[in-house]
Parts: C-alpha cells; structure tokens; sequence
C-alpha cells in the first residue's frame, strides 16, 4: 500500500486509556436524529413501559435501523421536541432476542445468513457499519466485495479502537469470526497500526490462525486510517463487484454481543477530550444520558464549544440536543475564541505549532498547543501554496477543486475528483487562506449526488 | 494595548454599514486587523486551524527578503529605502482604491510586490519612475485579473518589464557604484548626480565585452547592478530561509538553478567564445534574485510538483539563451514572463495525466 498526505495536530486532552462507567442516569434522553439516522418512524406510545433492548423508533429511510432503549423505564414522547425521553429508569436483565414473525422490512425466505443479519440489524449492530466509501449505512442484505475491520481512530479525539478491545480482545476475534460467517469468500481486512506496539502485536497473535483476515498495517497519521483511502490503498474499487463494508472495533465488539449473546447493543464507549475537557478519559455511556450530566459538571471553561465527533468532522452539538445520540463516539470540548492578540502575525510564534515552518516552532520539537475555535486569519483568496494537496490523504488537488467550484464549475469539479474527498478536513485546517474547503466539497459532492441519474444510483 | 482596542472600538461605527465612512471600510479593517488579531471563529468542522494565514506567509517572504535590502542599503546608500517607500506608497494606494471599489478585504499580497519591486530596478532611477512602475504593475499585472491570488503574471515584473520597454535608457543606465569599507553608502543619498557614486554599466553588460568581474565581488555584491540582485551571499541568506519555510517550493530553484547549470557547462564546451563560465553566470545578475524571489510565487508560477519541475527548467535555460544568444545583457526578467505563460498549461497536462489515472484506479 502506497501512502500519501495524512497529518497528525496535537491537541491538548487526549482522553487517557481509562474506561468510566457513568452513574445510571435518573431520564434518558434520546435524540432522534444522529449523523446518518433520521428515527422518523416512532413505535411506542406516551407512557409506554419499555424493556431494555426494545425498538423505540426506526428509520426507514436506512433499512428500518431501530434506536433501542438502552434501560428499561416509560415514555415520554412530548416532554423535549425531537427527543423521546424515557423516566424511571431502572436497570432489568437484557432479554434475549426473540425475532418477531414476520420479520419486517425484510425479505421473504430468508436463509440463515439472512437471518443473522436481520439480527444484527435488530439487535443496532448493523448501525456500526458502513459503506468504506460513502460512509453510508450499506444494506444489510447486500453482498459486500470486502469488509475492512478497522482498530484505528486518529481523528482527535474518538473513541480509540485500542482502549475498546483491549480488555475485550476475546470477543473482538469472536466478532470477526462470525463477521466471516455472513460473508462467502470475500475478504476481511483488519486494519492496525504499522507500529510494534505491544496491543498490535496481541491482536496480530490471536488473528494468526485465520486464513480469511488479511492484517493491514497504516502509519499513524489522521486521514489514512479512513475507510476510503485504506479501501483504495487496497485496490477495491468503489464501484466494483459489491460495496465494500467498513466497521471499527466498536462494530466489531457489537457483532459478538448480538451474535454470541443475542443481546442488544446500547452501551458504548464513547470518549470526552479536548482542550476544555477537565479530565479527558473514555466513558461508557448510552444513548440518551442527559449531556449535561456528561459535560457540564467536567467543562473546564464557562465559553466551551461541544463537538460530536473529532475537531476535524464533527458537528457542534446544538443547544437543543439534550442526550447523547446513538453514533456518537466521542466528544471533543474546545475553548471559545475570545482574545485578540496585538501584532499577533509578527510574533516569532515558538509557541504556535503549525503545519507550515514559518513560525519559529519549526525549530523545536512536536509539542502540544493550547488550541481554541479561532480561524486564526482573514479569509483570502487561495494563493496556491500547495499545502492541501500535501496533506491530502484522498490524493486530489483540493485548491484546484475550489478554483472550479469558485466559478461554479461543477463538472470539471467532478472530473478532478471531488467526489474522492474524504471529508477529513485536513485541507480547510492548513489552508492559510482560510478557505472551507471541506464544506464546499461536501457541498458540491451533495449536489451532484442529486443530479446523478436514478438507475445509477439504484445499480 | 486596551488604549488601542478603545480607539478602535470608538471609530468603528464611521465604518459600518450606515456610517459617513463606511466606503472606507476595508481600510479600517485592515488596519485593526494587522494591529489585532482577528476575532473570527471557526463556523463549523474543523473546529481548530492552522496558525498560518496569509499575512504571515507573506511577512516570510519579507523577512526573507531583509539581508538583500540590508545589503543594497550598504552598496547603494539611503536612496534605497526613498525607493522602497514611493513603491510602497503608490502600489498601496492602487491596492486600497481597488478594495475600496470592489468593497473587498485589501490584500497583503502587495507588501511583498511593493518589497520586490524596487530591489529590480537600477539604484539611481528617478523615483517616479518607480511609482509609475509599481503603479502600472499592480494595476495591469494583478488588479485587472482580479487581485492577489488571480494574477497570471508576476506583478513586480510586469512594472519592470513596463519600465524596460517604456523607459529603455532610463533603466539601461542608472547604475551606482557599490560603496565600500565599513560603513558603504549607509550614510550617503547617492543619486544620478552624485559624481563619484555613478557607474555605466553592470558586469553582465562588461560581460559581453569580455571582461568578467571577479567572483568574490558577484559573491558578496560588490558590483553594480540592480538594487537588491548584487550580493549573491545576501540573496542565498534570504533564499535559503524562504525554502526552509516551505513558503517558496524547493523544486522550482532547483529545477532553475540545475537546468541553468546543465545547459551552461554544456553550450560553454561548445562554443566557450560566446558563452561565459557557467559559475560566474550563476552569480552574475538577477539569476538568483529571480530563482528565489521570483520564480517561486505560487500565484503565478505553475502549482503541481511535476510542472514545478517543467516551469524551472524552461526558467533556467531560456534565462541562459536570453543572456548569451540576443541583445540583452539579462534574461531573467522575460524568461520567469514566459514561465507565467506557460504555467497554466504545464499544469493543465499534469491534472490531465493525473485525472486519466483517477479513471483507471476507479
């Protein structure tokens, strides 16, 4: 495998390998929109008791995706706007999948590949997964050309493959195992970092024995670990023989509960970092579990900014989401820019670390700055330094794209692979005309989505 | 510093947008901003972003530039800074007046345009000439394409290169002695009519009539010539800073120097009565004023690393050819020109190449 671009920042409140486990919650409140899921289609009632495990909404729109109650407790549909909260939480013994009859959303005469993946599905195991491409929720019933198993989260900071598994490395190799199981001949990839650390060289004992997962070692650099540029690395082709499915430890832990056990996956680690964050750890959450119980009580800083997801992709999280949603795998707080610096682009800036060298911190070593939300510059025209294009992991010239989306020209955009962008953000991050690059990427791949006609898509 | 952020925060509603200033924005702006660092946060993911802006990578390449203008102001006197400062005027001024038209931010990019462009003209040229030339070439050479960041063409050389056809005797001519011992011309305001301190000819133009300079004066600038090309140590200072900065790309001074090299040894073995020792030609003129300053502006130069390549070698050879095969005494001025012309199409035929591999790879 050949490897281009990727860049690693420092930034401050790695969460630790330590793994909390939060008090149970009094109320649950569970979004009902996440990144990929929209749970449109509720399927309990007001006052409802519900069981742990059981399907409070689906989304149909993704193969029926259910968001299950993680605690058993009752209902409250009206009591916060896009949210069902679930009162007098108390914790019951999991019941074990039973499959309703007839399976819905399904297809008839299912054989028993078929059925574990309905499992899966039922059992929010399959929302782990992932086109390595799209980044879209694959269907299920689909027959993937690959799937990569992927250990590795460089984006800072989510949740890491490595504090997953390691106590759990059993049920990891049980998952790939039954991972295979649904598959006929295609491979497996798993994907670990190309260093000798102790955890890899565990994980590369236990895996010896399988024929059918081939071990995949990538630099630790954030923008290679994505599942389409590893894809592509591999020489699977986007629009090859089937989707190649994508999942991280996390999906794989999910696999062996539903699988194994026929238990439900609710609880997750999910990790709380960044430089605002008191005490940057691992936590082992659920859906629902109020935010502010989360963050409030650890916020370090009145003026915080919380992020769903890494300081690259994720979302700020809007005031009126109260729970944590059902993909979230880490929350990264950062300080609120607030102070302006005199003179501050003559500083000779030993204390900026920066992509470039042309602050004097070029001469020490790597070191940890204390970063905040400031765009840290006027936004410009593109001056070509070339600076996206090296770090780009997705091998395209993202200045070059922009110089055609400036003039609303889409087609060239297309033509130079815009639609290859992996939406990591390294190019918005070193750009120092400071150009949203990746919104206008995500933008223009959106808009040509659209405009692609509908056999291609359905094919 | 509150006093400054008082006097800011007290004017600022003259410029907003109902206030009796409020045309001249871009210049308030401009100037608290280079005061203050900007307040602006970032509006969605990434959340954190580089240090790095465009005034920094700008102000680089001045401090890069600063052992050169040290330099001339030692060989050349105090005209130089006259020089600078009517450059920086007239070039500002054209800059402003745009922003203000177009109701845009004022772009840095001028304080290196306005840096560069009096370090390539001869030291004794009057100074409207410079305010002419530098108001030409901001104007013709950047604004009219749509400013920094669109030009085709090098805006300091399109001046000069206004100046060389506009004004031949004026800029032919107007060459200064370089001042010696310790303290140079550091303390003189030589000009055209100071009687010791004018020279009538740089060592390229003695060149073509066989007499050849000594190296150890190319090397350390004392020669005549244009105010900032002379010392070729202040000049590799500054030039190797700019590199290891990473603002100006290695490729390209290399691709220049290398191919200018090759092509010298090699014409030199051929016909050694018309073409001049190659490591004298190196240090001789704007060569390396042009390779490092010049040629590796990322606007106008050629941005894909292959065509860095292609635009260097073009640069060096056809700098080479001008000097020793045509009537001028330089070259570089047209030859980093031509490079601009031809940038976008060596960069053309790399994303082609790279696009058909794109389709391959699926």
């Amino acid at each position: 495998m050949r490897f281009h671009g990727g860049c690693n920042i420092r930034l401050a409140g790695r969460p630790s390998d330590l793994v909390d486990v939060l008090p149970e919650p009094e109320v649950l409140r569970l979004p009902l929109q996440s990144c990929r899921f929209d749970f449109k289609e509720i399927c309990v009632k007001e006052g409802e008791e519900v069981h742990p495990g059981q399907a409070l909404a689906k989304d149909l729109d993704h193969f029926a995706v259910p968001l299950l109650a993680p605690r058993a407790g009752t209902v409250r549909l009206e009591e916060a706007e896009g949210h069902i909260t679930l009162v007098d939480i108390h914790k019951e013994p999991e019941e074990p999948y039973r499959p309703e009859e007839p399976l819905e959303h399904a297809p008839r005469d299912m054989d028993s590949v078929g059925k574990k993946r309905y499992k899966l599905l039922a059992l929010g195991a399959w929302q782990f997964f992932r086109d390595a491409y799209s980044g879209r929720l694959p269907n299920p019933f689909g027959v993937p050309s690959a799937v990569i198993v992927s250990t590795l989260a460089l984006e800072p900071f989510l949740a890491r493959g490595d504090v997953q598994i390691r106590k759990r490395l059993a049920s990891f190799t049980r998952g790939l195992e039954h991972l295979q199981s649904l598959l006929e001949y295609q491979p497996i990839y798993l994907v670990l970092p190309d260093i000798g650390s102790g955890f890899a060289q565990r994980v590369r004992d236990t895996i010896r024995g399988y024929a059918w997962a081939q071990l995949v070692g990538i630099p630790l650099r954030y923008g290679l670990d994505h599942s389409a540029a590893i894809a592509r690395g591999l020489g699977l082709k986007r629009n090859g023989e089937g989707p190649v499915w994508a999942l991280d430890a996390a999906g794989a832990l999910a696999v062996d509960r539903a699988l194994t056990l026929s238990l439900p996956s609710t609880v997750r680690i999910v990790s709380l970092g960044g430089p605002a964050a008191e005490k940057p750890r691992h936590l082992k959450a659920m859906p629902g579990y109020p935010l502010s119980d989360m963050v409030e009580t650890r916020k370090a800083e009145s003026s915080t900014r919380i992020i769903a997801g890494g300081v690259f992709t994720g979302s700020e999280v809007p005031e009126s989401q109260l729970g944590l949603d059902a993909e979230c795998a880490g929350l990264t707080l950062l300080r609120e820019h607030e102070e302006r610096e005199l003179l501050s682009f003559m500083r000779p800036g030993f204390d900026r670390a920066s992509y470039s060298r042309c602050f004097l911190s070029a001469v020490r070593g790597a070191f940890i700055e204390n970063l905040t939300t400031a765009l840290r510059g006027e936004r410009r025209a593109c001056v070509s330094c070339g600076y996206c294009e090296e770090v780009c992991p997705a091998r395209i010239m993202p200045y070059l794209i922009h110089k055609h989306l400036y003039q609303e020209g889409y087609e060239e955009a297309e033509r130079i692979g815009v639609d290859r962008c992996l939406r990591c953000g390294l190019c918005s991050y070193v750009c120092p005309s400071k150009i949203e690059l990746r919104g206008q990427f995500i933008d223009a791949q959106e808009l040509l989505e659209q405009e692609r006609p509908a056999e291609e898509v359905a094919s | 510093m509150r006093w400054l952020h008082g006097m800011f925060d007290s004017v600022r509603g003259l410029f907003e947008e109902k206030g009796k200033l409020a045309r001249m924005k871009p210049v308030f702006e401009a100037t608290e901003n280079f005061f203050f660092g900007p307040a602006t946060r970032t509006d969605g993911a990434p959340h954190v972003r580089d240090p790095l802006d465009v005034k920094r990578f700008m102000a680089t390449v001045i401090v890069a530039l600063a052992p050169c203008v040290l330099a001339s102001l030692y060989f050349f006197g105090l005209r130089v800074l006259a020089m600078i400062l009517v450059s920086y005027a007239v070039g500002g001024a054209v800059e402003v007046i745009f922003a203000v038209v177009r109701k845009e931010e004022i772009n840095e990019g001028f304080l290196v345009t306005g840096l560069i462009f009096p370090l390539v003209l001869p030291p004794a040229l009057p100074l409207w000439m410079v305010g002419v030339g530098i108001a030409f070439g901001v104007l013709v050479g950047k604004e009219l394409f749509g400013g920094t960041g669109r030009n085709l063409f090098n805006p300091a050389l399109v001046g000069r290169c206004f100046l060389a056809i506009g004004y031949p005797a004026a800029m032919a001519a107007n060459w200064i002695k370089p001042g010696g011992g310790l303290l140079g011309r550091l303390t003189e305001y030589a000009h055209a009519g100071t009687v010791d301190a004018v020279s009538s000819a740089t060592p390229l133009v003695f060149a073509k009539q066989g007499e050849f300079a000594g190296l150890s004066d190319l090397f350390f600038g004392n020669v005549s010539g244009s105010v900032g090309e002379t010392s070729a140590l202040a000049l590799l200072a500054g030039g190797a800073f700019l590199l290891y900065t990473r603002v100006a790309n290695w490729r390209t001074v290399v691709a220049i120097l290398a191919s200018f090299t090759v092509l010298g040894a090699l014409l030199r073995a051929a016909a050694p009565d018309t073409f001049g020792p190659v490591g004298w030609h190196l240090l001789a003129g704007s060569l390396l004023f042009g390779a490092f300053f010049m040629a590796t502006d990322p606007v106008s130069g050629p941005v894909t690393n292959p065509a860095k390549w292609a635009f260097g070698i073009l640069v060096g050879g056809v700098t080479l050819l001008i000097r020793n095969l045509t009537g001028y005494v330089e070259g570089v001025m047209f030859a980093i020109l031509l490079g601009n012309i031809a940038a976008p199409i060596l960069d053309e035929v790399v994303v082609r190449y790279r696009v058909r591999r794109m389709q391959h790879e699926g």
